[in-house]
């Protein structure tokens, strides 16, 4: 009977896993989400929201896990995704000026050529894609160029997100001991 | 130096702010539903001063299945027709019902910010056209069957959703399952010439048709 009930509770286990698997995982690298005005969706609620919504960015987060991030796992002088699995949007809900440059309202990837001291950061209209494997620099919206801020600690998930400035916001990138601040004027 | 420490702190509050997901900010209490964790949120090795991990991750999919993968590999015979984003709680040790959703409550269908769908073009979900745009998705469960709601309120967190700006509602029935699905999971699946958005969770699944 034990015995019964010990293969019953091993197909159990052997079924489950199986139908885990037919089934999308959680991710290694979990998706986030980040809005300006910050945290916009609970200003939203709480009736706090003082400025229209301007900007989304969507980005996957992976993890130093050890690693040596710049000049490492992401190489210097290449295109990076600026996140993991599908590629890094922005979505800009007002047209935005960027170095001078205007930007339509929409959506677009984002992508960064890092180097020691400074990113070329890359707004990119092909959007509703994976990584930047295809990355094809004929669809590129504008390139600029931003310099490395050092942090004091490192930080161990990616983190993009968005901060007030004097005119309009900064996208900010940090991961690992680096910093990256990319203004917006609105 | 100054000025970097002036930087660095005024990224802090910002970013601390932001913490109203799954963190345990004042404001965060305040937005605690039924499927908050249940265990306290941890990142290893340090925090992240400026957003932490969430505790249920942030997911995306899409229709066409997987296009960003096809739009890459390119295979994709179809431009993309849909796609939800959605955050993923987990059980924890808990049961669906009651554990973690009750019957006749609406469910904001994920975590932390509302769940979102966005057309690419125009959809027959069940028997009404739906025009392209953005929506937020929620529902009221019940035992037999789920209420899925189409939303025009949209970028906002998932509580309290207005249902005076519900653009559709629909049935679907509810199938019991012998799964025990740890994480709420939703995704796209062909079925010949139209899409299911499955929902489930626990032992619980169900269906939602799409054409397009």
């Amino acid at each position: 009977m034990k015995k019964i009930i010990a293969l019953l509770f091993v197909f159990q286990l052997i079924f489950c896993s199986l139908m885990a698997q037919s089934l999308p995982p959680v991710d290694k690298s979990p998706m986030d989400m980040s809005y300006y005005p910050v945290n916009y969706p609970v200003l939203k609620i709480q009736d706090k929201a003082t400025e229209p919504l301007a900007a989304r960015v969507v980005y996957s987060r992976p993890q130093k896990a050890g690693r040596t991030i710049f000049g490492g796992l992401v190489k210097y002088g290449e295109v990076w995704r600026m996140g993991a699995n599908e590629a890094t949007e922005i979505e800009f809900f007002k047209p935005v000026k960027i170095d001078g440059k205007k930007v339509a309202k929409g959506r677009y990837s984002l992508f960064a050529i890092v180097n020691e001291n400074s990113w070329t950061m890359i707004l990119n209209k092909d959007t509703d894609t994976w990584g930047s494997f295809k990355y094809d620099a004929k669809k590129d919206l504008l390139r600029t160029t931003v310099p490395v801020q050092k942090t004091d600690s490192p930080l161990e998930s990616l983190v993009i997100g968005f901060e007030k400035s004097a005119t309009g916001c900064n996208l900010l990138v940090a991961w690992d001991t680096v910093k990256i601040a990319l203004p917006i004027s609105l | 130096m100054r000025l970097t420490s002036c930087f660095l702190a005024s990224c802090f509050l910002l970013f601390s702010c932001r913490n109203g997901k799954e963190d345990n900010t004042p404001v965060a209490d305040s937005l605690k539903t039924k499927d908050s964790p249940v265990v306290s949120r941890t990142e290893r090795p340090a925090a992240n001063p400026y957003a932490t991990v969430d505790v249920s991750p942030m997911d995306m999919i899409y229709y066409p299945v997987d296009y960003p993968k096809l739009k890459m590999t390119h295979t994709a015979s179809q431009p993309p027709m849909a796609r939800v984003i959605y955050s993923r709680p987990h059980l924890q040790g808990r049961h669906i019902f009651h554990e973690v959703l009750k019957y006749d409550e609406p469910w904001r269908l994920g975590a932390n910010e509302a769940t979102e769908l966005m057309l690419y073009k125009e959809a027959m979900i069940q028997d009404k056209k739906i025009k392209a745009g953005r929506y937020t998705l929620y529902c009221i469960p019940h035992k037999e069957n789920w209420t899925v709601a189409i939303n025009a309120t949209i970028d906002t967190w998932g509580l309290e959703p207005d249902s005076t700006r519900d653009v559709a509602r629909f049935v679907v029935p509810v199938k019991q399952t012998q799964n025990n699905l740890e994480y709420f999971t939703m995704v796209f699946e062909q079925d010949k010439q139209s899409a299911n958005l499955l929902m489930a969770w626990d032992d619980v699944e169900v269906r939602l048709p799409f054409r397009f």
